[in-house]
């Protein structure tokens, strides 16, 4: 294990860290970046302001697409959505779920959309079949009586969290590449045609950091242009586009549900394990910070998926995200989702800067390619010869990585039948051992981890109570542990249950409106954080 | 084999069994009234035992020392609010109606005093509260005079740790100290309080504990538990440990599953019967119509179908966690009756962005209106029904979380509720008395 | 069989129910079985996972489940793990869970399910055995005495009666007899181990005047069926018994002191859709009735040493089925037989009330430690009331509650109802007194 930097004491502008190549976001990509780097011999350091996936790569649909989405679109994007789905599945099983996909037309639906489908999947290299109508009923219990067409694809479903922590984890073992969470960039030392160094904050104890480095890569997402302009590059074209998605209490399919038509609103329904995703919505927008899921976003994204699905209509959510999608202004298209889906690097030669880059655009499915374009350039600037390798080292288990499958928890703790292992998350049954090897050895650990970090390498608080009772349980916990020591493990815990909320707030009905008021009786009523004093 | 209808008659009928209706039956009780109550008992668990008039001014963020006077100060800024309408003379009667039955009935509590109480609870923080059980009340005391005090905690128990109580409170408790012991033949696994609590009520173990206490408390006068010491005659199993230990003890109420909230539904369960109520536990009433001659209750039990026939009726089922509302995406809905709820325009203003916001959720304020004789009203503005009133709350105009005023709420608006019940049942049996 | 003849089946050691045979348990999908049996609304989807459930379940722990995982688990998909985890067989359906929870989920019905899923041959063999035994005979009894074997125990005990006891030299035990207004069962632990045990309920019935009467065919009490999780053979236990009630024309079934009897009868005649020609009554209920209209005139002048009973109230027949109301029978019967001062309720109690661990076939499991473990609640309840006695008219938490009480070291003993009223009416036989401790006996001297 090799800890991060100290941090705590550090006096402002002291510390200097020193590396070979600095990755800015910790998205998958960043992530992959700094996986392939480390398997080319290449040392680096991952900066992300937040946490891991704290993005777009954390607020998808944990789609593995097959191509098939993009055929009418977009065919060069589909051809390399089916090159790495087929190479992923292979690389990093254990992050994906080989659910299949099914694309499926209901009444209304433009009938020659759905005709043209399986030949343009065929001119793309998908594999497409075609089902009938009972078929697919067969196969999807929930799907809409007025189902006209169905075809199978090999689409899957992958957990971005699980993908960027064994990226990440794997980079260390390797050659001990480090990732800081909560550091964010203020701006970097240039020096004529050279960036010399970044200057950095970490978020957390408020201190100031510099990494010297060879080579600067802008993972930004969405935040790449905000990222490229510290670096007074001007050539970074950025459009935002806000989804908003939400997460049903059941799993209600067993395969990824697209609807057959130009994409749209809704139409696109994943299973994670136990639960569903749906959406999207896409609108534009300016703001990247205070993205949040509306109620109208949220009714939309139902009513239009309950066209496929009506079970949709009645069902329990739990939650709802919305996340920036970086769209490349360059392309000129007015619809957002026409845009093209494929990825940009830019090297910033005609900025005069010979050691940073640019990557965005793109998608989760097609991470590694996009971590492999950078890095050729990277260390081809480094003078280095090494060929990418994620191509085919697979990805190892990391012991600390496992926690984030849905399921996992819970099947570890029973086979283990050690009853002091009690279960701190109830929902998700995750138990106090798991927890220990998250604040041990997970990656991004520090001397203090907060609740969203362990919940985030984790399902603490994915299940029904989103987190009400298990944070209060984690928390006494770490309080018992000596892990936390004062009154900052309050904040802490106030702090996960507003995280926790910002996904709740629009889909609190039914049975999560007596769920919330349980919580907050005994958040603010008993507990009182609601007027809990900042340390 | 055939079912049968069980059929009751009775003078009043409460559904809803949260702390409004079993504070209802008390009233009724209290005044001869032959009350049939019904409704899932389950949700009074969650309470912590600490029974909160008023620990907060919506909006503001410091804690309400002085209730009473916070109860003028409502009056004139929030006159629509339960409290506001029922008079303050009658608050206090009603709370201390209601902590004296308790305590007949086996847990003994604090009177309502002029200013509340600072307790703790299981995190380390502290809250403005009006009453507590005599179990609990030897920590706000140790806490106001800062005495040397121990807070145990136990192998086994989840959500409970003397260290987050001592580390969130050492600035303002210096000798606050923690321990962790293993609870009598109880070493291995998860222990829940509950089964700590039915497990004290045998002497042998509290003799076991109380060795093991005298020990961890060193030279600490002052040990503080979870809430653990006993579950049917709590008062007991503290003042025996008491004695075998001797140091002064106190409970501090813990996370659901918790064992003051248990106490209590057991108690309402046990004793209410035993009082001429006509208790329909873990049901809840699917069918309520009046007619001129009364109103009809209709529901089933595990037996089978039963009707109650009542003259009055009063409506205590709480909001959403209770099922008294439902949250449906369009609006807010009463369940029973369909009574128009006051509520927020649509979902979009139900809560702030931020969850701990100090102003509070508009969702909460949503409810039933009520006229001044606590009767439900219609969209018209005219009463639901002359024999029907409503407490608790599923009344509109308060936040019943954030004003820290639940039990204020439930108690205030049951004894108001019962008067107005116990007024016109007077008038229906002496019609020559109406006034 | 134990010291007291109990029917604890010694089936061969299986305490952690360790497969016998190859047979593989199917996998259920339990979140879609839980919808489809619960009712909308509180089904496994509704559990807000706050734990009262568990909190106040004695099986939890046990195989380190309790009902919160039962429910959690289905919602994960842990269904392999749950279709064979053997805490289904330790979990004794006695509803108390669904009882606390806010919610009103039910779990009991997906641990029947459970327990219907698991192949014969790796059921716990005791309570597969009992069943067998219930239908091999007529007489749907769990100990396999036929029907001529039961007639003749009662005569047998019967003119010893009334050749030994001349104030009941007329006592009758009718067998067969058409239009009679009580049909009676009878536990077979009665006529197949303690036979004088019948004897103070024939008094009883004598004393009153009751029209009643046996039957040579399902006489029986007990159902094994129904705790194998066997539908079939539930259904053909019940159905011979309803025809026997229905072929003699009585008007009412009447349940003697057992549990789980009243249950599965009540609920199968409901749950197979049977016609039953008769009402299905408790004895707990008569003796309330006889003793208030002043039939049987019982007093507590008896107990001049202020000897102290606890009652434990059978799941089966309070939470389960009839309520507090005859849980309120069983305190007035207590207290006349007993004197107010020498009563004292067990906690929780009446609907509240804990399984002693007895139920749901766990006695016949094989299953010792852990239906201990899950007893020692009970035990400390019992042990909380200092009581010298627990009344209770149910076999299953007698034979529970013996055992724990001499396991975990109590001195309390547990009593049948009929044995009291006869003790204090003075007509207690001497064969009679099985369960008496020496405080009891010393006053009948």
């Amino acid at each position: 294990m090799n800890p991060p930097p100290p941090r705590k004491g550090t006096k402002p502008g002291k510390t200097i860290l020193e590396t070979e190549v600095l990755i800015i976001g910790g998205g998958v990509t960043g992530a992959g970046i700094m996986r392939d780097l480390a398997l080319r011999g290449v040392h680096s350091i991952l900066i992300d302001k937040r946490d891991l996936c704290a993005g777009a790569s954390g607020g998808n649909h944990g789609l593995l697409h097959s191509g098939a989405r993009y055929v009418a679109s977009d065919l060069h994007s589909a051809g390399e959505c089916r090159q790495e789905n087929q190479l992923l599945k292979r690389l990093a099983p254990q992050c994906i779920e080989q659910t299949g996909g099914l694309f499926v037309a209901v009444d209304g639906d433009d009938p020659q959309f759905a005709e043209q489908f399986p030949t343009l999947c065929r001119g793309a290299g998908i594999l497409c079949e075609e089902l009938t109508v009972s078929e697919a009923k067969r196969l999807e219990p929930h799907l809409s009586d007025k189902l006209i067409k169905a075809f199978r694809v090999p689409d899957a479903t992958v957990d971005p969290f699980r993908l960027a922590l064994e990226n990440v984890d794997h980079s260390r073992v390797i050659n001990g590449s480090i990732y800081c969470p909560h550091t964010e960039l203020l701006g970097f030392e240039r020096v004529g045609d050279v960036i010399h160094a970044a200057v950095c904050r970490d978020n957390r104890a408020n201190t100031q950091l510099t990494i010297r480095a060879g080579q600067y890569i802008n993972a930004g997402g969405a935040w790449a242009m905000n990222i490229a302009r510290l670096a007074a590059c001007n050539d970074v074209h950025l459009l935002y586009s806000k989804g908003t998605l939400l997460i049903s209490h059941d799993r209600m399919t067993h395969h990824v549900i697209n609807r057959l038509r130009h994409p749209g609103d809704g139409d696109i329904l994943v299973p994670g394990g136990t639960v569903s995703v749906l959406g999207t919505t896409s609108t534009r927008t300016d703001d990247l910070e205070n993205v949040r899921p509306t109620v109208a976003e949220i009714d939309l994204n139902i009513q239009e998926g309950s066209a496929m699905i009506p079970a949709l209509a009645g069902a329990r959510y739990i939650r709802a995200f919305s996340r920036v999608r970086p769209l490349l202004q360059s392309t000129g298209n007015t619809d957002d989702r026409g845009a093209a889906r494929g990825f940009v690097l830019l090297d910033h030669a005609t900025q005069g800067l010979t050691n940073f880059c640019t990557i965005t655009g793109g998608k989760l499915t097609t991470f590694r390619l996009m971590a492999e374009k950078t890095c050729d350039l990277v260390t081809a600037r480094l003078g280095k010869q090494e060929a990418c390798k994620t191509s085919t080292v697979p990805l190892p288990h990391g012991e600390a990585c496992r926690w984030t499958e849905p399921g996992a928890a819970p099947k570890y703790w029973f086979k283990a039948n050690n009853p002091d292992d009690m279960i701190l998350c109830e929902c998700e049954m995750v138990p106090q051992s798991a927890i220990d090897q998250i604040v041990q050895c997970a990656p991004g650990i520090e001397e203090e981890m907060t609740l969203e970090a362990i919940a985030l390498r984790s399902r603490a608080g994915k299940g029904p109570c989103q987190g009400s009772f298990c944070g209060i349980r984690i928390c006494s916990y770490l309080y018992d542990r000596g892990y936390y020591r004062d009154t900052t493990g309050l904040e802490h815990m106030r702090n996960f249950f507003n995280e926790r909320f910002k996904g709740q707030r629009t889909v609190i009905w039914g049975q999560q409106a007596a769920q919330m008021e349980l919580a907050e009786a005994l958040h603010c009523g008993l507990l009182g954080l609601d007027t809990l004093e900042n340390h | 084999m055939k079912e049968e209808t069980r059929n009751f008659t009775t003078q009043l009928a409460i559904i809803g069994s949260g702390i409004a209706g079993f504070a209802a039956s008390i009233f009724a009780v209290n005044r001869k009234i032959a009350t049939a109550q019904i409704g899932n008992t389950g949700a009074v668990a969650y309470t912590t035992g600490y029974l909160d008039l008023l620990g907060k001014m919506d909006g503001a963020q410091a804690a309400v020392n002085d209730p009473w006077q916070a109860l003028e100060q409502l009056r004139k800024s929030q006159s629509n609010h339960p409290l506001s309408r029922v008079a303050v003379a009658d608050i206090h009667r009603g709370f201390n109606e209601f902590t004296a039955f308790l305590g007949e009935c086996g847990i003994a509590y604090s009177q309502p005093e002029k200013r509340n109480i600072t307790a703790l609870t299981p995190v380390g923080t502290l809250k403005q509260t009006l009453c507590v059980p005599a179990t609990m009340a030897a920590g706000p005391r140790a806490f106001a005079a800062k005495k040397p005090c121990v807070i145990i905690d136990f192998i086994g128990l989840k959500g409970f740790s003397g260290r987050q109580v001592v580390a969130n409170l050492q600035d303002r408790w210096p000798n606050l100290g923690t321990q962790r012991i293993a609870f009598p033949d109880m070493v291995h696994g998860e222990i829940y309080p509950e089964v700590m609590a039915r497990a004290l009520e045998v002497p042998a173990t509290r003799e076991k504990l109380a060795y093991t206490l005298k020990n961890a408390a060193g030279q600490a006068k002052v040990i503080g538990l979870p809430a653990i010491l006993g579950m049917h005659c709590p008062d007991h199993v503290r003042a025996e440990l008491e004695r075998l230990t001797g140091l002064e003890i106190f409970e501090i109420p813990t996370m659901p599953p918790s064992v003051p909230g248990i106490r209590l539904r057991e108690l309402f369960e046990q004793v209410l019967p035993k009082k001429g109520v006509t208790l329909i536990p873990q049901q809840k009433v699917t069918a309520l119509d009046f007619d001129d001659r009364g109103a009809t209750l209709s529901l089933f039990d595990s037996y089978g179908p039963i009707r109650i026939q009542a003259q009055t009726v009063i409506l205590a089922t709480g909001r959403f966690l209770s099922g008294g509302l439902e949250a449906h995406p369009d609006g807010i809905r009463e369940h029973l009756l369909d009574l128009p709820v006051t509520q927020p325009a649509d979902r979009t203003h139900w809560y702030h962005d931020r969850y701990t916001d100090p102003r509070g959720h508009a969702i909460h304020r949503a409810g039933i209106e009520i006229d001044d004789t606590f009767r439900p009203l219609r969209l018209d503005g005219r009463p639901y029904s002359d024999r029907l009133f409503a407490a608790g709350i599923i009344i509109a105009h308060q936040d019943w979380i954030r004003g820290r005023s639940g039990a204020g709420i439930a108690i205030a608006t049951a004894f108001r509720a019962v008067a107005e019940a116990e007024r016109y049942l007077l008038a229906e049996t002496n019609p020559e008395k109406r006034v | 069989m134990d010291k007291n003849g109990s029917y604890l089946v010694t089936a061969p050691k299986q305490e952690k129910g360790t497969p016998m045979a190859d047979t593989q348990i199917a996998t259920i999908n339990f979140k879609e079985e839980a919808l489809r049996l619960l009712p909308e609304g509180a089904s496994f989807e509704a559990c807000l996972t706050c734990g009262l459930c568990s909190s106040g379940c004695p099986a939890s722990g046990i195989e380190n489940m309790d009902p919160r995982k039962f429910i959690r688990m289905a919602e994960l998909g842990m269904d392999v793990e749950l279709s064979t985890t053997p805490w289904v067989w330790c979990c004794t359906q006695c509803k108390r869970c669904h009882h606390v929870c806010p919610m009103n989920i039910d779990i009991s019905q997906l641990v029947f399910l459970a327990r219907s899923n698991w192949p014969e041959d790796k059921k716990p063999s005791g309570i597969v055995r009992s069943c067998q035994m219930i239908l091999a005979t007529d007489s749907t009894s769990a100990m396999g005495l036929p029907p001529a074997d039961f007639v003749f125990v009662v005569d047998d005990v019967l003119q010893e009666v009334r050749a030994t006891q001349p104030a009941f030299q007329h006592l009758q035990a009718p067998m067969d007899k058409q239009g009679a207004h009580f049909f009676v069962n009878q536990n077979s632990r009665e006529p197949m181990s303690e036979p004088d045990e019948m004897v103070p309920l024939w008094k009883i019935f004598h004393l009153v005047g009751a029209d009643w009467t046996y039957s040579s065919k399902g006489w029986a009490a007990e159902n094994f069926c129904m705790f194998s999780g066997n539908e079939t053979a539930w259904y053909e236990v019940i159905k011979k018994r309803v025809d026997a009630v229905n072929e003699l024309g009585c008007q009412v079934w009447l349940n003697t002191e057992c549990g789980h009897s009243y249950y599965t009868m009540w609920q199968g005649v409901k749950r197979f859709n049977l016609t039953a020609n008769f009402r299905l009554e408790s004895l707990i209920t008569y003796y309330a009735r006889w003793i208030r209209e002043g039939k049987l005139p019982v007093n507590s002048k008896w107990n001049t040493k202020g000897i102290k009973f606890t009652v434990q109230d059978p799941c089966m027949i309070v939470r389960k089925a009839y309520g507090d109301a005859i849980a309120e029978d069983m305190r007035f019967v207590t207290r006349a037989l007993v004197g107010e001062e020498n009563f004292i309720d067990m906690q929780p109690n009446r609907s509240a009330n804990y399984c002693c661990g007895g139920g749901g076939g766990f006695l016949q499991a094989g299953m010792t430690e852990h239906r201990r473990t899950y007893g020692k609640r009970k035990f400390d309840q019992i042990a909380a009331t200092g009581a010298a006695y627990v009344l209770t008219p149910c076999h299953n938490c007698h034979s529970q509650m013996e055992d724990i009480g001499h396991f975990y070291g109590g001195n309390y003993g547990v009593v049948h109802f009929w044995t009291l009223i006869c003790l204090s009416l003075g007509i207690l036989g001497d064969n009679e007194r099985t369960y008496l401790g020496p405080d009891l006996l010393e006053l009948l001297d």
